[in-house]
């Protein structure tokens, strides 16, 4: 009995844990684009520094998720779980990394002009992404499968805001009077490439979620 | 009491025993055969049983049920009063228990509803958490900030609430150390915030820690406050500079011996003499809105033609408007009705918006000054096909020293107060004014004043 209470209390750790990890890269994907957004190099480096705490982090549950899959051996729901939380450090730590990408680019092009016009994608396109993490947590969060599915038509979004971006740096690169802007329009067609992986890795957060719910694999998009 | 009880006991021994000795009597002496003595005895048993059934294993049972439904917390049960003296007792007892109980429950809930009503008009959020950190409560406070129901988060963990990490640390460092700490803190969700955070550890009567009080307060206005505070010092030093500069560059000059050339001195005074009405306007400007916002303008109230002071503001602005190649054109009808109120400030109202939008609008654009008129309102509508303003920035247009893009409004001057001036006044006016605009098609301001009814006696 005393070995069942035990496992129980790890599993909500490991929950718990997801979730803090879930709560740094959100933050440093909110940061990192926000920083890009005021060209705030101060914070983009701290952004870039601030990465080996989430990979510590990382480690640290991946270490705990093993542990328990070895010692415990769930099964069915419990399974699952251990399961989808292995997946899901994978998902979080990488979604960090383009977090920590972006946040080099505005390092790259500080001082460049800026074209208003990508910085404005930009931010549209960042806050899409985020509700799209928002809403795969919460529905990990809720337990609710429900929410998972709802959340990925946001990610059509996601890809139309991506294609205007390259057009729009397309326009401005060809545009002859402003060499200059060639880089940052270069760097701002990267960054939505990351925010676009970002997205891509929420999404594959919400199959998990569904997963863990009802035990059935669905691609959703 | 025991006596008594004792002594009803001994009357029932007695009376059991005269009616076993009379049976027996009428069976040893004949008058009754076995079978009768039996049956006799059998009905005499029967109605013993019978009253003993209903007098006390009937309430019993009864009272068996009821304390059970009150055990499982359905107080609203009351026990009827029985014929036998010890039960209806026990009834009564009962009763008063319950009674009490349901009085003490009643302070109880209307001490913990008077609680809960000062938690939840309470701007800050309260949150309690368990030593786990699972959620005991939180107020309509933090629902509001979260846009969450209570119901969902009771009982969970604190990171399924707020997904925040440094939160989440302070949280563990409270209970840890079992100290109070205060921080700030930055929430993404559901809109960026910025809160203030008092985390304090939360004790029972023995001492033992039993988890941990948040206190959050937000503080996402002042934050946002603050840094229009530090971005308006840096432009206003910046516009004070701008013309001092000029102005102390040009009185070196002078004294250098350009005070000997007649036509240099006459031309550096008029630079001199523009730079000082720079600095004049800008201070009274400043001074202007200060005022204002500290209600200490005696309004000159009387009643005022829009109509004259638009043509004016018009006439006073259509040499700018050329210079910038701009058509600035007035459409109002033939007759505008009055309204009451400073013709100074109303005109104020007026020059600032058209100088806006004359300041906003590029080369070959429009801007109009459009006037109409319904039954109880003027409405002034200041519109041009300028550069606009992004749709997230327009709802803070109207805050002092607010402007949307910096380095673009430092350019052009202005410290942004103007549009703080305009709703100001309008304010005090009684009316409202409102702003729609499309970014790179153009803006439109339209200001709302009351009108005085007035019967003219011509």
């Amino acid at each position: 009995m005393r070995a069942r209470g035990t496992f129980e209390q790890e599993l909500t750790d490991l929950q718990q844990d997801i979730l803090r990890l879930a709560s740094l890269t959100e933050e440093t994907i909110y940061g990192a684009v926000q920083f890009l957004l005021q060209q705030d190099v101060a914070g983009a480096n701290q952004i870039i520094s601030g990465d080996v705490l989430i990979d510590k982090l990382a480690q640290e549950i991946e270490d705990k998720c093993v542990k328990l899959i070895a010692t415990q051996q769930p099964i069915a729901y419990d399974l699952r779980l251990a399961i989808t939380s292995l997946k899901f450090l994978v998902s979080l730590e990488r979604m960090a990394d383009y977090a920590v990408n972006i946040a080099r680019a505005t390092l790259y092009i500080y001082g460049y002009p800026l074209n208003r016009q990508l910085m404005e994608y930009t931010s549209k396109m960042s806050r899409v992404v985020q509700q799209m993490i928002k809403e795969a947590l919460d529905a990990y969060v809720y337990n609710d499968a429900q929410r998972a599915r709802e959340m990925c038509s946001l990610d059509d979004e996601v890809d139309f805001i991506s294609a205007k971006i390259f057009q729009e740096a397309v326009r401005a690169m060809r545009e002859k009077t402003q060499p200059q802007i060639v880089i940052p329009a270069v760097y701002f067609l990267l960054i939505s490439r990351y925010l676009e992986r970002i997205a891509d890795h929420a999404t594959n957060i919400g199959e998990e979620v569904i997963f863990l719910i009802t035990g059935e694999k669905r691609e959703l998009n | 009491m025991i006596k008594n009880n004792i002594w009803r006991a001994i009357i029932n021994y007695f009376f059991i025993l005269l009616i076993f000795l009379a049976i027996l009597q009428f069976y040893f002496f004949y008058y009754l055969n076995l079978g009768w003595a039996l049956l006799t005895s059998f009905i005499f048993a029967l109605g013993l049983g019978w009253i003993l059934f209903k007098q006390v294993i009937s309430p019993l049972k009864k009272m068996n049920m009821v304390t059970k439904a009150i055990g499982q917390g359905n107080l609203n049960q009351e026990l009827p009063f029985y014929g036998q003296k010890e039960i209806s007792q026990l009834a009564q007892n009962i009763n008063d228990l319950v009674r009490q109980q349901k009085k003490v429950l009643a302070q109880i809930t209307a001490e913990k509803n008077r609680i809960q009503t000062i938690l939840n008009s309470m701007m800050e959020g309260v949150i309690a958490l368990d030593k786990q950190g699972n959620i005991l409560l939180l107020n309509s406070a933090v629902e509001n900030f979260l846009g969450i129901a209570q119901e969902a988060y009771l009982g969970k963990n604190i990171l399924s609430l707020i997904r925040n990490y440094d939160l989440e640390r302070a949280v563990k460092r409270v209970l840890k150390s079992e100290k109070p700490i205060t921080q700030e803190l930055q929430l993404i969700y559901p809109e960026p915030s910025f809160y203030y955070l008092k985390a304090t550890p939360l004790k029972n009567q023995e001492q033992e820690k039993e988890g941990i009080v948040i206190l959050l307060r937000n503080i996402t206005k002042e934050k946002r406050l603050d840094q229009m505070r530090t971005e308006f010092v840096a432009n206003i030093s910046h516009e004070l500079r701008t013309p001092l500069t000029s102005i102390s560059g040009f009185l070196e000059t002078l004294r250098d011996g350009a005070i000997d050339d007649p036509a240099a001195t006459h031309r550096i005074l008029e630079i001199m003499s523009k730079e000082t009405g720079r600095l004049a306007k800008l201070i009274n400007d400043l001074l202007h809105l200060s005022k204002i916002e500290e209600r200490r303008v005696v309004h000159r109230w009387q009643l005022v033609q829009l109509k004259e002071i638009i043509n004016q503001v018009a006439a006073m602005f259509q040499p700018q408007a050329q210079q910038k190649s701009l058509s600035l054109t007035v459409e109002m009808p033939v007759e505008l009705p009055c309204v009451s109120g400073d013709p100074d400030l109303l005109a104020q109202v007026l020059t600032n918006l058209v100088d806006n939008a004359i300041k906003y609008t590029p080369p070959d654009g429009h801007v109009l000054i459009r006037a109409t008129t319904d039954k109880d309102n003027v409405q002034v509508e200041v519109k041009d096909t300028g550069i606009g303003i992004p749709p997230e920035d327009l709802p803070r247009v109207f805050e002092r020293f607010y402007r949307v893009e910096k380095a673009r409004a430092r350019e052009l001057g202005g410290i942004g107060v103007g549009l703080a001036i305009v709703k100001h006044i309008i304010k005090a006016h009684g009316g409202s004014i409102k702003a729609e605009s499309i970014p790179h098609q153009g803006s439109a301001f339209k200001v709302t004043l009351p009108t005085e009814k007035i019967e003219t006696e011509e």
